[in-house]
C-alpha cells in the first residue's frame, strides 16, 4: 500500500480522449487496407445505384392517385358498398366510431396532461387531417372522406375538454369509456334491426384497416389476461389445472395460425350452443386471441421464472396469501421484465390479422389486392399501394414498440 | 408497543423432536427446544448445519416432516389458517434483504399492513414513518430499494417486518451480505430492537453482537443442537468438542 504522501502526489486524471472524428472513423473502419477499400467502394456504388433509381421513381414516375381513390375503402373495406348496405349510406357509422376513438385520445391527453400521450394524440389527428388535404380531385377522394378525416380535430378537442372540465378526467373513467367505445363501435358497425339508418351489416362486409384494428384491439386486450392466467396455471401445484394449461399452450403454439383459422370454420362453432350464431369475425377473433394467449403465457412464465425465490419468501413471511403475493409482488415484476417480448407478441398479432383472408374476410391487405386485381387500370399502381400499406403497418407497429420503450423507461426497468 | 395478547404461557415457541429432510439429506435430526417471550436466541454453527432451515421452519418457509412446532399457542400444521395466523405474528429478515424492487421503500413497508392487517393507508404510512425514523432512514421513504446501500436496504427490510407488529422476529444471517462498514448500522438497529423486549431468533456469525445481546446461544452441527447455554458459558467454557473447534476457528 502506498503512503499518504505519494497518494497525494498522484494527480486525478481525466479519462483518455479517443481521437476519432468522422474521417478518423472512416479511415479506421472503411479504408484500413486495400481489401477494405475495395469493399467500401463497391458497396457505395451499389448503394448509390439503388438510392438513385428509388428516388427517381419516387420523384418522377410514381403515381399515388390510387391511395386517394381507395381512401375510404382502405379504412373500411367493402362496408359501405351497395351489397353491404343496400339503399343506404352507412358511411357515417364507422365514421362515428373513429370520432369516438379520437375523443378517447383527447381524453387521454387531458388526463396525462402532456408527454407521450399528448404527442401521440396530436400526431394521430394531424396525420388524419393531412390526408384530408391530399391534392386530388373530389372524384378521386370524396368530400365525405375528407370531412370525416378533418372532424377528428374537434373530436380530439372535445375529449380534451371533457377530461379537463368535467368529472370524467380520471384514468378509471377513461378505462370504462374505452370499453364502452369498443362495445358502441361493434353495435354501430353491426347495426340494429328496425332502427332507421342502422340496418344490420353482415360482418362479412366489415373490412379494411378497421377490421385489422378491431381484431388487434380485441386480441391484445383479451389474450393478455388469458395468457397471464395460463402462465399461472402452468405453474400451479394442482395437477389437473397444470395439465390443462400445458395442453392448451402446446397445442395452440404447435399449430400454424393459418391452420387454426381454417379449422375455426368447423371447430369454433362446436364450442357454442347449436343455434348460437358464430360469425366469421368472432371465429377470427377467438382463434387469434387463443393463439396469441399461448405465446403470451410462455413469455410471462419466463418472466416469473427469472424472479428470485426470495421475493415469494419475503411475501409469505409478511403473511401475504398466495394470490396476493402473485398479484402484488411476482406478477408485476415478471410482466415488467418481459415487456419487450410481450410487445413483440402484440406486434406479431397485429400483423397476423392480415391472415383473415383465409376465412374470406377483407382486411386492408386483402381488399387492396382484390381491388388491384379487379381494376386493371390500376395494375400499374400496385407498387404505390403496397408501399403505402407497408408504411401504414410500420407506423402502427413502430408506435407500439416506441410506446413500450417509453413505458419501460417510465417503470425504470433495467435500472431498479 | 409489543405487549403480549395471545397465549399467556411463558414459552412463545415450542419445538418438539423436529425433523426435516431435503430429499434423502437429513437436515434437521430432532430439535427440541423452546423460546421464552422476549428471549434473544443467537444460533451459531457451521454452514450446512441446519440453523437457517431451523428458523425457516418456524414461519413455514420450510415444512417440517416430523415433530411439532407451536408458535404463540398455535400449532404449525397443514392447516393454511394456522400458517397464516403464525406468519402474521412472525417477522423475518433475510440475508439477501429480499425487498420488493418494483415498490418504493414506503410501499415495501405498507403493503402487508394494508393487505393483511387491513389497515387504512394513512395509518400504515404513519407507522411506516415511525419505523423509518426508528431505523434511522426517514428521508429514504420515496426511493426504490435499488437506490439504497446494502445497510440501508437491510434496515428497510427490518422496518418492513416490524410494520406487521410481530411478536417474534427471525433473522437469517442479516449481516452476511453486507460490506464490513455497513454491518454496524444494521446491528445497532437490532440492538435497539432487542432492548425493546422483542423475542428474537438470530442466525449470525457476529460473535461480539451475540455476546452482547443473546440470552442464550444455540450451537447447531449436522442437524442437531450440540450445545446450548448463556453467552457467558458458551464463549468462555464451551463443553462440546465441536463447539470448541468452531469457536477457535471463528475467533482466530
Amino acid at each position: 500500500m502506498s503512503s499518504p504522501d505519494t497518494t497525494l502526489q498522484k494527480p486525478v486524471l481525466p479519462p483518455p480522449v479517443i481521437e476519432q472524428g468522422a474521417l478518423g472513423w472512416a479511415h479506421a473502419n472503411l479504408f484500413s487496407n486495400r481489401f477494405n477499400t475495395t469493399l467500401t467502394v463497391i458497396s457505395l456504388a451499389i448503394l448509390g445505384i439503388v438510392l438513385w433509381s428509388s428516388l427517381r421513381w419516387l420523384a418522377f414516375e410514381s403515381d399515388w392517385t390510387v391511395i386517394a381513390t381507395l381512401s375510404g375503402r382502405l379504412i373500411m373495406g367493402p362496408y359501405n358498398t351497395e351489397s353491404a348496405c343496400p339503399g343506404q349510406d352507412c358511411f357515417w357509422r364507422p365514421q362515428a366510431a373513429l370520432l369516438l376513438v379520437t375523443m378517447l385520445l383527447g381524453m387521454g391527453w387531458g388526463i396525462a396532461g402532456g408527454g407521450l400521450t399528448k404527442r401521440y394524440a396530436i400526431g394521430v389527428v394531424a396525420v388524419l387531417a393531412a390526408f384530408s388535404l391530399l391534392p386530388y380531385g373530389l372524384d378521386e377522394m370524396g368530400m365525405d372522406v375528407r370531412l370525416l378525416l378533418l372532424a377528428n380535430i374537434p373530436a380530439l378537442a372535445l375529449g380534451w375538454f371533457l377530461a379537463r372540465h368535467t368529472g370524467l378526467g380520471t384514468a378509471r373513467w377513461l378505462a370504462i369509456l374505452a370499453v364502452g367505445t369498443f362495445v358502441v363501435t361493434l353495435v354501430l358497425l353491426r347495426g340494429v334491426e328496425g332502427i332507421p339508418g342502422m340496418q344490420p351489416v353482415s360482418v362479412n362486409h366489415w373490412g379494411g384497416l378497421m377490421l385489422n384494428l378491431l381484431l388487434a384491439v380485441a386480441g391484445i386486450t383479451l389474450s393478455f389476461p388469458l395468457g397471464v392466467g395460463l402462465a399461472l396455471g402452468r405453474r400451479s401445484r394442482l395437477p389437473v389445472v397444470k395439465l390443462l394449461c400445458v395442453l392448451f399452450i402446446e397445442i395452440f403454439r404447435g399449430v400454424p395460425l393459418i391452420t387454426l383459422l381454417f379449422m375455426s370454420q368447423t371447430l369454433v362453432p362446436l364450442a357454442f350452443p347449436k343455434d348460437f350464431p358464430v360469425n366469421s369475425l368472432m371465429r377470427a377473433g377467438i382463434v387469434i386471441t387463443l393463439f396469441s394467449a399461448a405465446y403470451m403465457a410462455e413469455n410471462i412464465r419466463g418472466g416469473l421464472q427469472a424472479l428470485h425465490r426470495g421475493q415469494t419468501e419475503a411475501a409469505q413471511s409478511l403473511g401475504l396469501k398466495t394470490w396476493q403475493s402473485t398479484m402484488f409482488i411476482t406478477l408485476p415484476q415478471a410482466i415488467r421484465n418481459v415487456i419487450p417480448a410481450i410487445v413483440g407478441q402484440f406486434i406479431a398479432l397485429f400483423k397476423d390479422t392480415t391472415l383473415v383472408f383465409i376465412i374470406g374476410m377483407q382486411d386492408i391487405l386483402t381488399y387492396s389486392r382484390a381491388f388491384i386485381q379487379g381494376n386493371p387500370e390500376f395494375i400499374a399502381s400496385a407498387q404505390e399501394l403496397f408501399i403505402f400499406l407497408a408504411l401504414v403497418f410500420w407506423i402502427f407497429t413502430y408506435s407500439m414498440s416506441h410506446i413500450s420503450r417509453r413505458i419501460e423507461e417510465h417503470l425504470g426497468v433495467g435500472r431498479r | 408497543m409489543y405487549e403480549d395478547q395471545g397465549d399467556t404461557t411463558d414459552d412463545i415457541i415450542v419445538c418438539e423432536d423436529l425433523h426435516k429432510w431435503f430429499g434423502s439429506f437429513h437436515v434437521l435430526r430432532g430439535i427440541t427446544t423452546s423460546v421464552r417471550r422476549g428471549e434473544k436466541v443467537v444460533i451459531l454453527g457451521p454452514s450446512g448445519s441446519g440453523k437457517s432451515t431451523f428458523i425457516r421452519t418456524i414461519n413455514r418457509l420450510e415444512e417440517h416432516q416430523r415433530g411439532t412446532i407451536v408458535v404463540d399457542g398455535v400449532e404449525l400444521s397443514n392447516d393454511v389458517r394456522n400458517v397464516d395466523t403464525i406468519r402474521r405474528e412472525v417477522g423475518m429478515v433475510f440475508q439477501q434483504f429480499n425487498l420488493f424492487p418494483h415498490l418504493t421503500v414506503m410501499q415495501n413497508i405498507t403493503l402487508a399492513p394494508q393487505k393483511v392487517r387491513k389497515w387504512p393507508k394513512a395509518r400504515a404510512e404513519e407507522i411506516a414513518n415511525e419505523l423509518l425514523e426508528r431505523v434511522g432512514i426517514p428521508e429514504q421513504a420515496g426511493k426504490f430499494p435499488g437506490q439504497l446501500s446494502g445497510g440501508q436496504q437491510q434496515r428497510v427490510a427490518i422496518a418492513r417486518a416490524l410494520a406487521m407488529q410481530p411478536k417474534i422476529m427471525l433473522f437469517d444471517e442479516p449481516t452476511s451480505a453486507l460490506d464490513p462498514e455497513m454491518i454496524n448500522e444494521v446491528l445497532d438497529v437490532m440492538r435497539e430492537l432487542a432492548h425493546s423486549g422483542m423475542t428474537m431468533l438470530i442466525v449470525s456469525h457476529e460473535i461480539g453482537f451475540a455476546r452482547e445481546v443473546a440470552d442464550r446461544i444455540m450451537m447447531f452441527d449436522e442437524g442437531l443442537v450440540i450445545e446450548e447455554g448463556t453467552a457467558e458459558e458458551f464463549f468462555t467454557n464451551p463443553k462440546h468438542e465441536r463447539a470448541q473447534e468452531f469457536l477457535s476457528k471463528i475467533l482466530a
